[in-house]
């Protein structure tokens, strides 16, 4: 089968992200999608257009456990054997991190990464902090992040912010303990980086939320924030 | 978050869903690096890779010997187990409001709609399929292929 032909390798790709390509034939497209960039291409285009289908599925939480597995998972060692189903054994609460991973896979693509990948997993993904916002109905809005030790906010929008004519979409720390602080001026466009005052370990260190509301300017010290029309966890990634 | 709703419909079973979650986790950990976020968007990506790691679970033979045996009458097909989750037609008509390929869906005839509906949703075969709608083989592939194509053609407009 001559694989090259785009026409035969979009009718794959499509059956592939469809799920109807099975057995053998989706093992083979699989390792075809490793080495045939049209391949990978269509896939990438079919993704795009099936996709989008899964957002009506009726929402279901997964409980805690998993958060917890999945912590202890990244803390094997790639390669060894893998114990099975002892994850609800587990009883280390930490469900933040693994969250992050979710939330921040998408966003660590934009930061800088370190040129040489090192052994450890994890320094695939750079110290970071790490939010995403989401809207009154609960759909990821805006994903923001910054290296612990940078003053730098990368900022990525997932939807449009459209503040009303003559506002601007101002970011907020909100802090565990204490007064709401501005973070910067979003933007308009799909990316921004904002210029903090201090880097991110200083000025995020305690702060768990994040969050947007519309404003006449930027608001001088000591002003309190309007109402959020964004607001979510920010999390630390390391 | 929109990865744990996709293991679960296609696996209909909670723990096995619990189990793909972790294992699409770890494995956007370990790839975060093959992410391409000028080709795909975030979320889609994420999805993606639950789904996959889903329809693996669901395909792999100790699950299938374990829950519904397509050789068996009774078992027939797995969406004739009886429960009280969505159909997936209801589900396709719910994306069909929200979405921008509402128009092209309408577009597909009953049957290549049915089609790709249990196939996204559920994670039927070919062979699955043929036999959940009572049709060869060869009509229900051209069903699916017909209904992609379609859907490709009114989308690219």
């Amino acid at each position: 089968m001559n694989y090259e032909r785009a026409d035969l390798l979009d009718k794959l790709a499509a059956e592939y992200v469809l799920g109807t390509l099975a057995g053998p034939a989706r093992r083979r497209f699989e390792r075809l999608m490793r080495t045939s960039p049209g391949a990978a291409k269509a896939v990438v285009v079919w993704q795009r257009r099936l996709i989008p289908l899964a957002r009506s599925l009726p929402d279901a939480m997964p409980p805690e456990r998993v958060w917890r597995g999945i912590e202890r998972r990244l803390d094997e060692p790639m390669h060894a054997a893998r114990p099975r189903r002892r994850w609800w054994d587990v009883l280390l609460p930490v469900a933040t991190l693994a969250l992050g991973v979710l939330l921040g896979v998408a966003l660590m693509q934009q930061l800088p990464r370190p040129p040489v990948p090192s052994p450890v997993e994890r320094s695939i993904l750079p110290e970071s902090y790490v939010g995403v916002l989401t809207d009154a109905s609960g759909q990821a809005a805006l994903l923001a992040g910054s290296r612990r030790h940078g003053k730098e906010l990368f900022v990525k929008m997932l939807k449009p912010l459209d503040p009303p004519s003559g506002q601007v979409a101002v970011l907020w720390a909100l802090p565990a303990k204490g007064a709401p602080f501005v973070l910067g001026v979003v933007p308009a466009g799909k990316k921004a980086t904002l210029t903090m005052a201090d880097t991110s370990e200083r000025l995020l260190s305690q702060v768990s939320r994040l969050a947007v509301s519309f404003e006449a300017g930027m608001p001088g010290p000591g002003v309190s924030p309007g109402q959020f029309v964004l607001q979510g966890h920010c999390v630390k990634l390391w | 978050m929109r990865l744990f709703p996709v293991a679960l419909r296609i696996l209909n079973q909670r723990e096995l869903a619990e189990e793909v979650l972790q294992e699409s986790f770890v494995s956007i950990w370990r790839h975060a690096s093959s992410y391409n976020p000028v080709l795909s968007q975030p979320l889609t990506w994420l999805t993606n890779i639950a789904r996959n790691r889903a329809l693996d679970a669901l395909r792999s033979t100790q699950y299938r010997s374990g829950m519904v045996s397509l050789d068996d009458e009774s078992g027939a097909v797995a969406l004739e187990v009886a429960d009280d989750r969505p159909e997936p037609l209801e589900l396709l008509n719910q994306a069909e409001d929200r979405l921008r390929l509402s128009e092209c869906l309408k577009g597909l005839e009953p049957q290549q709609r049915r089609s790709v509906a249990l196939a996204f949703y559920d994670g039927l075969t070919h062979a699955e399929l043929a036999q959940a709608l009572d049709a060869p083989l060869g009509t229900v592939k051209a069903w699916v292929r017909r209904g992609l194509e379609k859907l490709k053609r009114c989308m690219e407009k």
